[in-house]
């Protein structure tokens, strides 16, 4: 067990490595740079190629890329254009507000998504069953910014029960906190919850045919203890695999949920790098993404461990 | 009196009396401003970039030597006065004592000196004006001498217009930073930097030694004051948000509003919808370096396709957002304003563009246009047009990229052939990016140069807007680049904030905000 661990873990850095230098060389090719952003628009020819020089950005790319080795062999993620800090110090002052939201919208899909599926799957092709699946069908379609719209609409503007936008960060109180969070999370985890009723309903469903649930019903166990003990414990494993991918996804969507409501973490970070072509900062918070995506996924594989003993990892 | 009049009379009375208390109303101190501004500053050194945003926030912190009044006229404010000698060759620059920078310090020559060369060695229009200067020396602690190689009229608009402007940081500051990025913020004005969280805000206090003039306020000169205890600039990109948050009292002020939302925003209640007038002008930017465009011929056939009025309505939404007008300075500035050469503006003439076309040659290379979707006017702008010029034969090759794209690939003359930008509201044309040679589109024109020039040099008003005019004739004739026509922004702020006046640069000095 622990050497299988280790080796997931160790097997993490070519990964890395391969993400990071892909990172690194499509943002660099791609058009655009910043020295022509901060000289602005007025801003002649002449006056952009002085800044480039500044930033060491007229040199080849080959050599920019192994000099940017150097350093992050060395624990160094380079500093940001912008920013003016180095890029980990950026990154972890925005993994707060991300990390809040992402929890926050997957608790709510969890929370959602798995009683519906399972009351769906139980009451296989009843009215609830179709209009839990009809509301999903339209969750799983609505984009979450579209969704974080409406709900700024509804909730922030006429009702006024939360502020539109904006991030309280915990130091000043979780109160504050939650609340800034609670339109954002729900606009998350609402579609998600969607993906993952779908989900917990079919492999139910295929629990529920299996013999064994048979032979539970056959020597007289009551539904309930048939349904909730012996089927949704084997159901399990899919639901959560997608919940872990959805934990992920749900990391990816906080770009755009987070520029909705304008909250200050990592989705936002990445997406003003990428508009003014902040480079280190683009390849750090890709490399801190992908890092966690693998963690995530290394973690689900380990809970299956508790779930499913029949699974030993050697 | 009918029952109609009397309710007009009275409604007349109660506006007036309304008017004139908010007039006499007593300035308040205290209270945050919280500003929804469009984005993030790509820097907070005033001299390195020539970004709206970054002068529109920092100017509350750095200072000038000289500002413009209500006319927009240059007149001093770290500056007490200023003589000039040697027929024009040098200006001595007298300075006010008693200024502190907010680190304590006084301000002095030893601080200007140094501020105005480093203005001149990196910010674009420093070093336009630096052309022209031989030395900058101090004399004495209160005294900076600027020694012209020749004469300069518009020495005094370069030291005092806010974009990208000649800010006097104390000599530390750039001794640290040299010619890169400066790393404290540390300024003279009625407002002192505290901090900047990306993405969250950046946040200004009241500096409480600010030195500030005993004349009454004028324009951007004069008496500034913070009546305010901090003002957080708080970046929200997105302008539904930015909106909303007005809406709802989150933010007090919220900068660019879709301008299709002024119905809407005339209907809330608490919020007043304030159109920023002169704001742009929307233009197409033609490379006269290489390719097509290098053809008059071509470049006139563009300009003969265009029907203005669809091309604006579709960029700015509403009638009361846009104007067309053919001069290179706007209707507001009368001193310079002129309806020269308007023949060749909005001409719809569809048999002359292809005329011209033929002539040349034309046969359908495609014009590659870059443009974006960052800011949708320049793309409604340019979908109009690109029909319009279909119509008549061209080929265009409509390029969407987002902003760092464009601003890359225009510098690039292989790389396009026209491009979308909008020029900002300038009260000197000698400086404006819209006339200059070395500008990306490269519109270098012998006889305009030698009038741009003398226009830098002149300094009779008269004959300064005849050189104007001539620029502008040049302007059409060789077709410079193509302007669709005059823009105006919708802000929007919450009725709390007091004496704030609706003039195209933002400024919340002298501001209050009432509970």
């Amino acid at each position: 067990m622990k050497t299988y661990v280790l080796r997931r873990l160790l097997a993490l850095i070519p990964v890395a490595l391969v993400v990071a230098t892909v990172a690194f060389v499509l943002i660099h090719l791609a058009p655009g740079d910043p020295a022509s952003v901060i000289a602005g628009p007025d801003a002649t020819p002449d006056d952009v190629k002085k800044i480039e020089q500044q930033l060491g950005l007229d040199r080849p790319l080959a050599i920019q890329l192994l000099s940017w080795y150097a350093r992050l062999v060395q624990g160094d993620f380079g500093r940001s254009i912008f920013l003016r800090k180095p890029v980990l110090e950026a990154i972890v002052e925005r993994v707060e507000p991300t990390m809040l939201l992402t929890l926050g919208a997957t608790l709510i899909s969890v929370l959602i998504g798995v009683p519906a599926g399972v009351i769906s799957a139980r009451y296989h092709n009843s009215a609830a069953d179709q209009a839990f699946m009809m509301v999903a069908l339209v969750g799983i379609s609505v984009p979450n910014f579209l969704l974080g719209l409406l709900f700024v609409l509804f909730f922030g503007v006429w009702l006024g029960w939360f502020p539109v936008a904006g991030y309280s960060p915990l130091e000043h109180g979780w109160a504050p906190t939650l609340r800034s969070l609670v339109l954002p999370s729900f606009s998350l985890g609402l579609v998600q919850s969607a993906l993952i009723a779908r989900i917990a309903r079919s492999s139910m469903l295929d629990v529920l045919r299996e013999q064994f649930i048979t032979a539970s019903r056959a020597k007289g166990l009551g539904e309930r203890a048939v349904v909730y003990k012996h089927a949704l414990k084997n159901a399990l494993i899919p639901t959560i695999t997608i919940i872990g991918i959805s934990f992920a996804i749900l990391l990816s969507g906080a770009v755009v949920v987070e520029t909705v409501f304008n909250i200050p973490g990592l989705g936002r970070l990445i997406v003003s790098a990428v508009l003014r072509r902040d480079y280190p900062i683009v390849v750090g918070v890709v490399l801190c993404v992908a890092g966690v995506y693998m963690l995530v996924n290394l973690a689900v594989d380990l809970s299956y461990l508790l779930i499913d003993p029949r699974v030993k990892y050697q | 009196m009918t029952r109609h009049s009397m309710l007009v009379l009275l409604s007349t009375l109660i506006l007036v009396v309304a008017s004139t208390a908010a007039a006499q109303e007593k300035p308040r101190t205290g209270g945050v401003l919280k500003a929804a501004m469009i984005g993030e500053p790509p820097s907070l050194d005033l001299h390195s970039t020539t970004a709206t945003i970054t002068q529109q926030i920092t100017w509350h912190i750095y200072e000038t030597l000289f500002t413009y009044d209500r006319q927009y006229n240059p007149i001093p404010m770290l500056a007490e006065g200023h003589s000039v000698s040697d027929g024009g060759r040098r200006y001595t620059i007298k300075l006010r004592r008693g200024v502190k920078f907010h680190n304590g310090k006084e301000m002095t020559s030893v601080d200007v000196v140094p501020s105005l060369q480093r203005w001149g060695r990196i910010a674009t229009p420093g070093k336009a004006v630096f052309k022209f200067v031989e030395a900058v020396e101090a004399k004495g602690a209160y005294e900076v001498v600027i020694h012209l190689k020749e004469p300069m009229a518009a020495l005094l608009d370069g030291l005092g217009r806010p974009g990208n402007a000649a800010a006097i940081y104390p000599k530390e500051v750039i001794d640290a930073a040299g010619d890169g990025q400066i790393k404290e913020f540390i300024g003279t004005g009625p407002y002192r930097f505290v901090e900047h969280k990306p993405d969250r805000h950046i946040k200004v206090s009241r500096f409480n030694d600010y030195a500030a003039r005993s004349e009454p306020s004028d324009g951007y000169a004069g008496k500034r004051t913070a009546y305010l205890d901090e003002i957080l600039f708080i970046p929200v990109p997105d302008v539904a948000v930015r909106l909303a948050g007005i809406e709802t009292g989150e933010y007090h002020f919220g900068q660019e509003i879709q301008q299709d939302q002024y119905d809407r925003v005339k209907r809330m209640k608490g919020v007043e919808a304030r159109i920023i007038k002169p704001a742009n002008w929307s233009t197409a930017v033609l490379n006269h370096k290489q390719g097509l465009m290098t053809d008059k011929r071509i470049r006139q056939a563009f300009q003969a396709a265009l029907d203005m009025e669809p091309i604006m309505a579709a960029g700015f939404g509403h009638k009361e957002f846009y104007r067309l007008d053919p001069g290179l300075m706007h209707p507001e500035q009368p001193q310079w304003h002129s309806r020269v050469a308007s023949e060749f503006y909005n001409q719809k003439d569809k048999a002359k563009a292809q005329r011209l076309l033929k002539d040349a040659g034309y046969s359908g290379q495609p014009v590659r246009w870059v443009t974006t979707q960052e800011y949708r006017w320049m793309y409604q702008n340019a979908l109009v047009a690109k029909q319009q010029l279909e119509a008549v034969g061209f080929r265009i090759d409509l390029q969407v990229v987002d902003w760092a794209t464009l601003v890359q690939r225009r510098n690039k003359p292989e790389l396009f052939d026209v491009f979308s930008t909008g020029f900002t509201f300038t009260p000197e044309p000698a400086f404006g990016a819209s006339l200059q040679c070395n500008w990306p589109g490269w519109w270098c024109h012998e006889e305009k140069e030698r009038a741009m020039e003398a226009l830098a040099k002149e300094a009779d008003p008269k004959k300064r807007r005849a050189l104007l005019e001539r620029i502008q004739q040049i302007f059409y004739e060789d077709v410079g680049r193509i302007k669709f026509g005059d823009s105006f922004a919708l802000d929007v702020v919450r009725t709390d904030v007091r004496n704030f006046p609706v003039r195209p640069w933002l400024a919340f000095w002298n501001v209050w905000l009432m509970k």
